[in-house]
């Protein structure tokens, strides 16, 4: 058997009292495609950034083509070969696809950058491996797709041996992850190694040729894929059987609460980022609005739940008119916001999970009386909540910066609920939340439907908007392209109109 | 125009451009890594006592110079490495340096010369000028460069290297790069922590030569809190420009073209407690004529 | 909190001690005797004689240390403390001059003072959110403004002409602060007053709760509903009235006219906000720092007096502990 291209032994790495890797050993032949599977928490992102030198391992050795390496900086990681394409793309919005390539390895010319060398370089690395990129755009004007290519191209123009793609799909359409997965085997054909860090079962099956699983900082599986079977790598992934099918009954529509009429919202740069947006969401319906990230969902949700103004256009909610009122006069109008970016938006994480509990409702009885609080009946609320959606905290006084990534959503969820409100926004919900939290949530949802509540859920997982969604918009380039009941949608036609393809077009 | 702008006007108001465009370019720097610098003032009050200081011991003012230079590194250490390895935050440490430097000035002109207030010696030199009697034919533009210090011409010059700086060369890209997404940065060897240091601590020369230029420059004298919220001009100036060493550099010459104007209405009678605040006013309408470009820019508050 | 945590000093007392250090070096590079100059700071700010003097130097400086703290608790800065002082002291040294003053003149004009304080705090906020002009400067600017137009109306159209200084002229008798016990009077009375409100507002008044929120999380507050807009103005506006109302008990409690400079010279707005950043806000730790700051200045009179070494060692002590705890415990991260 031929020397492995990457070796990892025995890896350690502690941070204060958690153990965040425990003896993990990986393998990885020369020219192949493999995965390392897990769930949130599971270690993957930590055994990433030691191997690509961000962190030293606590105890272990990395072994590159049999012989030992040392990483002490990223630097000295590219330079052994290794190259990083980040869930977060690491790119410069306002410098130029050429700039953000040569970056730190730039091409000079006495004392100045070669610019007409460093473009042709680039142009030339994008041709070969069919990435197509302009090298003078701005990096901030392109699209999710476009900017991952940017990110493999930074790789390959430091002559990656070895590609760490963490969670490369998350993103992207199926078409553009298609595309994807046709430039990994291309790569992996010239002899280039691929690991691919992903929780995505059915493309473990379609890409990668064997799985690494880890479990609660350990490895607990390795297999090869054409050996294996989705359940058996779900099982080593959380241990037990999971069913991923939700159980519900039909919806039961009723009348409209949530109302969008032509809502639109200019840009600097002139094309809308949401253009004469309109749709209902009824009371007993889940309505999922789909779409690649950046088309103008995040835009929208702002303007839905007032944290944006919109520039022209109508929002109805159960009945009353918002579109001039701010955040407090959309949420007395009868709105709850679950919001994507819960530690910066939906939590203060340097307050007790009481504060962040009451937050919402400190202006109504019984958390305050005539503008006093009553401290007493804050601490009963969040303990309430607390219990009945078994958040993971040592107290109502525990920093919200304590919790856990499944706890905090938990509790955002659970604050938000419980305002009872005609309508909820709930915007990637159980993004970066392990599969017990999601499960849970997502129940939440189908019974917070079944209450007669009208649920509006944004998410860029399609498979999560195809579980959950009685009826499915898809949203491109600022307007929504499509509204189909969800038994007339299938991934493939979704997919499409996330890409802007409409039937006919 | 040419009645109203006198050539002693043009020169005063050329003067007193130099120090707060030498520390709006320390700020553009300090900026662009990504360090919101708000101890200019600080930073120039210390130049401008060391260049005194530096001066009366050596009889030259080259000395001075080079003591303002060094002494404002010296005292930036605190920013380079309190917002970067100890990971405070900028704005507090920038407060507690203006007070610092405020308070250190003032404590040493009294155990070093036993002076409250000001301090000025005979033993004193001014930097010396440049003359161009060319250029006094020249109106306007020309009478204001006639006869200004080295420090003058290199801050205009400076305006011009570091816009290539930034703009031409790898470093500039890197430094660049480190303001704007300081992780894409170290996810590319680029160490984050040492050019923000470096940047720092050399642009803090910068600010020395502002002090110099103020205390030796134009007069031969240190005053307690002599800056007078020249350092916030300056900071005010970093925004304006949006970053960009050559806006900022067209807002100091607006500042100081105010502050022209208000010298010149001065000798007309009006109370110089008004014309002081020529420039501040300025500022704010500035600030606020502009607020529809900056609006895209996120700035602390 | 752990053991470990629990054994280890706390850091203010860390912070201060290292200030004693540097200072004491200072002082002895400068030929005098560090531990004869820390005694006379001691001496002279907490003997039974001095404390009267330490508690009227403390009721401007605990009064700025509030109107530093209120914006901070939420995340903002004002810089303009000077410039809403001398507004609210010359409204406070105006108003009892005008006819309608009447008896109730001190009263008066330490709201009218309060209210012009306010309202020029205000503007600060009102040009962020109008024209997205950051607080931290334009409250600095508008301060020089205030300043300079100020020395203007004092020197020229308000001016006392009988004397050949830039003062006006006196107030009368009936508009005084009455005295307490030597240098003290009843402005102290009226800061501790607003000191307890705002404590109490703080922990208890749903503006305090959805104040501190912002300063952890200011997105996190306008996404719960708080109306950040109003809330800064409110903010800047109690912030103000305060600065200017410290300026109208300064006027009216000691000096009896608006002489000017004489409000700015000892720096009670630096001092205030640097009180206020040491406990980031929170209103009993920032009074603390403001008292401990007021007895430091007051013994550095007596200090310079005794042992000849400058008083203004005590700027330089603030300042090194304000950048050590910046430094060592991320004092002041503030996550807007």
């Amino acid at each position: 058997m031929a020397i492995p291209e990457l070796e990892a032994i025995g890896i350690v790495k502690r941070y204060g009292a958690v153990l965040a890797n425990d003896h993990i050993d990986l393998s990885v032949e020369s020219g192949e495609i493999h995965a390392v599977m897990g769930e949130n928490g599971a270690g993957k992102s930590t055994l990433m950034s030691i191997l690509y030198g961000l962190q030293p391992p606590d105890e272990g050795r990395i072994l590159l083509r049999g012989v030992e390496a040392r990483f002490g900086s990223a630097l000295d990681a590219i330079a052994a070969g290794m190259g990083m394409v980040h869930q977060a793309f690491k790119l410069f919005a306002s410098l130029t696809v050429w700039e953000n390539i040569v970056f730190g390895a730039e091409p000079s010319r006495i004392v100045f950058i070669d610019r007409g060398k460093a473009r042709r370089e680039v142009a030339e690395l994008a041709r070969r491996h069919g990435l197509g990129v302009d090298p003078d755009a701005k990096v901030g004007t392109l699209s999710v797709g476009v900017r991952q290519r940017v990110e493999i191209l930074k790789a390959l123009y430091r002559r990656a041996r070895i590609l760490v793609l963490d969670e490369p799909t998350a993103v992207l359409t199926p078409q553009e992850r298609d595309g994807l997965f046709a430039v990994m085997r291309r790569l992996a054909a010239e002899g280039r190694t691929i690991l691919f860090v992903t929780h995505k079962l059915n493309e473990v099956m379609a890409i990668t040729d064997r799985v690494t699983v880890l479990r609660d900082s350990k490895v607990v599986a390795r297999m090869n894929t054409s050996e294996t079977t989705a359940g058996e790598i779900i099982r080593a992934m959380t241990g037990r059987n999971v069913d991923l099918q939700i159980e519900r009954g039909a919806a039961a529509p009723g009348a409209p609460l949530l109302e969008i009429e032509r809502l639109t919202i200019g840009s600097p740069d002139g094309r809308p980022l949401v253009d004469g947006a309109a749709f209902v969401v009824r009371a007993g319906e889940i309505v999922g609005l789909a779409g690649v990230a950046g088309n103008g969902q995040s835009e929208l949700v702002e303007a839905l739940v007032g944290l944006r103004r919109p520039d022209a256009g109508e929002v109805r909610i159960a009945g009353a008119s918002v579109g001039e009122a701010d955040v407090a006069g959309h949420r007395a109008a009868g709105l709850a916001y679950i919001p994507e970016d819960r530690a910066n938006l939906g939590a203060a994480l340097g307050a007790d999970a009481a504060d962040n509990f009451a937050m919402g409702f400190q202006r109504d009885p019984p958390l305050s009386r005539s503008g006093w609080l009553d401290p007493a009946a804050m601490a009963a609320r969040a303990r309430a909540l607390i219990d009945k959606f078994g958040v993971r905290t040592a107290s109502e006084h525990g920093l919200a910066s304590s919790l856990s990534g499944g706890n905090l959503q938990k509790m955002v969820v659970a604050r938000e609920l419980s305002h009872a409100a005609p309508v909820l926004v709930a915007e990637q919900p159980t993004r970066g939340v392990d599969i017990g939290a999601t499960e849970f949530i997502h129940g939440q949802l189908v019974a917070e439907r079944d209450k007669g509540h009208a649920v509006l859920l944004v998410s860029a997982e399609l498979s999560e908007i195809l579980a959950l969604s009685d009826r499915i918009l898809v949203m491109y380039e600022g307007r929504i392209l499509a509204d189909v009941p969800r038994a007339e949608a299938s991934e493939e036609a979704l997919g499409l109109l996330m890409a802007g393809r409409t039937a006919g077009s | 125009m040419t009645d109203f702008l006198t050539p002693f006007l043009m020169q005063s108001a050329v003067q007193a451009i130099t120090p707060i465009l030498l520390a709006s370019l320390a700020g553009v720097l300090c900026g662009r890594v990504g360090v919101f610098n708000i101890a200019l003032e600080g930073q120039m009050l210390i130049g401008a006592f060391a260049a005194v200081v530096g001066c009366y011991f050596a009889h030259s003012a080259a000395v001075g110079v080079l003591a303002a230079i060094v002494a404002t590194i010296a005292f930036s250490l605190i920013l380079a490495y309190g917002a970067t390895v100890f990971r405070g935050d900028s704005v507090v440490i920038c407060i507690g340096m203006n007070l610092l430097a405020s308070g250190l000035t003032a404590y040493l002109l009294r155990a070093m010369f036993d002076v409250s207030g000001t301090f000025s010696d005979p033993s004193l030199v001014g930097i010396s000028r440049i003359r161009v009697p060319a250029l006094q034919v020249i109106p306007i533009l020309g009478w204001g460069f006639a006869r200004q210090t080295a420090i003058t011409w290199g801050a205009w010059v400076l305006v011009v290297l570091i816009a290539l700086l930034l703009f031409k060369t790898p470093v500039g890209l890197r430094l660049r790069g480190v303001g704007e997404q300081p992780d894409a940065a170290e996810t590319l060897g680029v160490d984050m922590r040492r050019y923000r240091v470096v940047t720092v601590l050399a642009s803090s020369a910068l600010v020395g030569l502002a002090g110099a230029q103020l205390s030796l420059g134009a007069v031969t004298v240190f005053a307690e809190d002599m800056t007078a919220g020249r350092g916030w001009i300056a900071v005010v100036a970093v925004m304006l420009g949006r970053g960009h060493p050559v806006y900022s550099a067209a807002a100091c010459a607006l500042f100081g073209f105010a502050d022209a104007v208000g010298l010149r209405l001065q000798g007309q009678g009006l109370p110089n407690q008004l014309t002081d605040i020529a420039p501040y006013v300025v500022t704010l309408a500035a600030l606020a004529l502009s607020h529809r470009k900056r609006a895209r820019v996120a700035v602390p508050t | 909190m752990s053991a470990v945590a629990r054994l280890c000093p706390p850091p203010a007392l860390v912070a201060i001690v290292v200030a004693v250090v540097v200072g004491g070096a200072l002082v002895l590079v400068s030929g005098a005797n560090p531990i004869q100059a820390y005694a006379a700071i001691v001496e002279g700010a907490l003997a039974p004689d001095n404390l009267p003097n330490t508690l009227n130097w403390a009721t401007p400086l605990v009064g700025m240390t509030l109107a530093a703290a209120i914006p901070l608790r939420g995340g903002m800065i004002n810089l303009g403390g000077d410039g809403q002082m001398v507004v609210g002291g010359l409204v406070g040294a105006i108003t009892p001059l005008l006819p309608v003053a009447g008896p109730l003149a001190a009263t008066l004009a330490l709201i009218a003072a309060s209210l012009a304080g306010g309202f020029y705090a205000a503007l600060a906020a009102w040009g962020q959110i109008r024209f997205a002009i950051p607080m931290l400067i334009s409250s600095l600017l508008l301060s020089y403004t205030a300043v300079g137009i100020v020395s203007y109306l004092v020197r020229f159209p308000l001016r006392d002409t009988t004397t050949g200084l830039p003062q006006t002229a006196l107030v009368p008798v009936a508009a005084r602060l009455p005295t307490l016990a030597g240098p003290v009077n009843a402005g102290m009375l009226v800061i501790a007053a607003v000191a307890a409100l705002v404590i109490v507002i703080d922990r208890r008044a749903v503006i305090g709760y959805e104040l501190r929120m912002r300063g952890l999380n200011a997105r996190f507050a306008g996404y719960g509903g708080v109306r950040l807009d109003r809330q800064a103005l409110g903010a800047m506006f109690a912030s103000g009235a305060i600065a200017g109302l410290v300026g109208a008990i300064v006027v009216l409690g000691g000096q009896f006219r608006f002489i000017d400079g004489a409000l700015l010279t000892p720096a009670y707005t630096w001092s205030g906000l640097m009180a206020a950043l040491l406990a980031g806000g929170e209103p009993v730790g920032a009074i603390a720092a403001g008292l401990f700051f007021a007895a430091l200045q007051t013994g550095g009179f007596a200090m310079q007096r005794e042992s000849s070494v400058p008083r203004v060692l005590t700027l330089v002590l603030q300042a090194i502990v304000i950048l050590f705890l910046a430094m060592r415990h991320g004092l002041g991260k503030r996550s807007s």
